[in-house]
């Protein structure tokens, strides 16, 4: 058995080692690995690393003061007063053997490999995704009320003061009007924080009047950004003016910047790239549909939450402030089916599971259906070379349908819950087929994929439940 | 930089006077006092005896622990007392203890010094060497007693 442990006292001079010692020496009577962190007062030293905690059996913590315990999420912890480890270290040591490991917590667990994934950005892919997660919440608010608007008969928008007409000015007028603005404010804001929101924005709000899209706004909030940032190291004023550097100095000179830039220089040239792409996509044959949703499907499977996932995502909710809405439907539906075709796998093949990942499978239902992606992860995590082949074919199937059925979703976001607002998705029963054909062929490929477990495992599966 | 470092020959007495805690602490403080490692006798008594209050540094098997760390403290030393008598020191096993270090720690202490402290401490939890201290009459065989772990 392998053992983690943290001692700490207030003092941090004395008992943090005693009973670290205490706990070491127990182990090595025992015959059982541990690794102890002393958080004394020289610091943290012989820190746990994850794999440390991910490796341990249980979690010892022997201490008088606070110690952070997020980090332990989902292992079996005990906590002694520091006195019990530095008296009897091998009855502490004894009690942690029997701790019985607390049942996974699915949802948790999802959870903290987004955490972490976001954590782990960095550099251009960290500004993109923030300005991203700013944007969403418009084009969500945005999206669902035009599709609103939509219910009440297509051409109902246009009367002046009739509510369909003031939700497509809200939804429409509005609230996309500011995406593709959020989307570049952020970006550079990411960069080079409050200063840069503003040449960002203003950036943004020049690519959609330039007609450059969302393409056009991710490079005036990239250059809106790194160009503040540069001005920061440049520029030098005395102290008592520095004051005026965030608030005067840098946005005033940023924005015309690439205010300027944008109109002479940027805007044309996307603008021209952009009104091919949306033509493109618009005018596409039914073959090229068909292509286009493989790709997307494949992408959205392939790293489940990771940046190819996020890439397709990022392209089809900024295709939708140029009205095309048949990408997104795509994207959600292919995000979809991985965790729902690991949960309908789990039900054909209880065999072919462990009864931890047959319990996940129930939750995954509800992280299918709610178009979190990442739910297929721990799955995939354990068995990849079979999982991730297995949920990208599903994936590209429902990708290409939902495309060659021309359905169109006008919310980048709510899984099933946006499934029945009137109007949001367009051809809804052939969606739903979408995404139970690749939930089929997912789950399907699945089965004849994975072996079956070996008696014993389950055996002490069921019996440990 | 070794044990003797901080642990120090004229910082130790093998026949303590005390049979309570709080005086043999202030014993032990005196010592360190009248070797001018700090510059409040009561000063340091007083963070010490406040450490005890969080919980006894009696920690069983008849050693006491005392600590403090205070801006008082010039250098970072430890005073050693062996009793023969036993001092009352509401240890956790509530046994006399026979063997006294008293820590003395400066607010912003050279992390060598702390790290000798961290190996005496974890040195004591051995019985060994709990055993060599209580036989040792001398300040060498006290270093004596730490050098086999420490080094």
């Amino acid at each position: 058995m392998k053992f983690v442990a943290v001692t700490s006292c207030p003092t941090g001079i004395a008992h943090t080692y005693m009973a670290a010692e205490s706990l070491e020496k127990a182990a090595k009577e025992l015959g059982v690995e541990i690794k102890v962190e002393t958080e004394g007062s020289v610091g943290p030293e012989n820190a746990l690393t994850p794999e440390d905690i991910r490796d341990a059996d249980a979690v010892i913590i022997a201490a008088a003061t606070q110690v952070a315990k997020d980090r332990f999420r989902g292992k079996p912890v005990l906590e002694v007063p520091i006195q019990d480890a530095i008296k009897d270290g091998k009855a502490v040591l004894q009690r942690a053997m029997k701790l019985e490991r607390p049942k996974a917590d699915y949802v948790t667990e999802v959870e903290k490999t987004k955490e972490e994934r976001s954590e782990s950005r960095s550099g251009i892919y960290k500004h993109l995704m923030t300005g991203v997660s700013y944007m969403i919440p418009f084009v969500v608010a945005g999206g669902i009320l035009i599709a609103i608007s939509f219910a009440f008969g297509i051409h109902a928008s246009e009367v002046e003061g009739s509510l369909a007409w003031a939700l497509n000015k809200i939804g429409g007028g509005t609230a996309f009007a500011l995406m593709v603005p959020i989307l570049a404010g952020y970006i550079a804001y990411s960069i080079a924080d409050r200063p840069g929101l503003a040449p960002g924005m203003v950036g943004g709000m020049l690519s959609v009047s330039l007609g450059a899209g969302f393409i056009g706004g991710i490079v005036a909030g990239f250059i809106a950004g790194y160009f503040t940032q540069w001005l920061k190291t440049v520029i030098k004023l005395p102290k008592s003016l520095q004051g005026l550097m965030p608030v005067l100095v840098l946005p005033l000179i940023s924005t015309a910047v690439v205010g300027l830039l944008m109109i002479y220089v940027i805007g044309k040239p996307v603008a021209a790239i952009m009104t091919a792409l949306t033509n493109w996509l618009t005018g596409m044959t039914e073959a090229n549909a068909i292509i286009l949703g493989i790709i997307l499907g494949l992408m959205m499977a392939l790293d489940m939450g990771g940046p190819v996932n996020k890439a397709a995502y990022t392209f089809a909710v900024g295709l939708l402030g140029s009205q095309v809405y048949m990408p997104m439907a795509a994207v959600m539906a292919a995000g979809m089916t991985p965790p729902l075709a690991l949960a309908l796998a789990t039900v054909i093949a209880k065999n072919k599971f462990t009864s931890e990942e047959l319990e996940a499978g129930k939750v995954a239902w509800v992280l299918g259906a709610s178009f979190i992606t990442e739910g297929a992860i721990p799955f995939a995590a354990a068995d990849p070379f079979r999982v991730i082949p297995s949920i990208m074919a599903g994936s590209a199937v429902t990708g290409a349908l939902s495309m060659a059925f021309g359905c169109k979703l006008m919310a980048p976001h709510g899984g099933i819950f946006v499934f029945f607002i009137p109007g949001v998705i367009t051809n809804l029963p052939m969606y739903i087929l979408s995404i139970v054909a690749g939930t089929i062929v997912s789950a399907l490929l699945l089965v004849a994929l994975k072996p079956n477990l070996k008696k014993t495992e389950n055996v002490a599966a069921s019996v440990s439940e | 930089m070794g044990i003797s470092e901080v642990l120090r020959p004229e910082l130790m007495t093998f026949d303590m006077k005390a049979e309570k805690k709080a005086d043999a602490i202030r014993e032990l403080a005196q010592l360190i006092y009248d070797h001018g490692y700090v510059s409040d006798l009561q000063g340091l008594v007083d963070a010490a005896m406040a450490r005890e209050a969080d919980y006894s540094t009696g920690i069983g098997m008849g050693v006491g622990i005392p600590h403090a760390k205070s801006p008082l403290v010039k250098e970072a030393v430890v005073a050693f007392g062996r009793s023969k008598k036993g001092i009352e020191f509401d240890s956790f096993d509530g046994e006399p203890v026979y063997i006294v270090f008293l820590i003395a720690v400066p607010e912003n202490a050279d992390k060598e010094h702390l790290n000798i402290l961290s190996t005496l401490s974890r040195a004591l939890m051995h019985e060994e060497v709990r055993g060599a201290l209580l036989k040792a009459s001398t300040p060498e065989e006290v270093i004596q007693a730490f050098q086999s772990k420490a080094d």
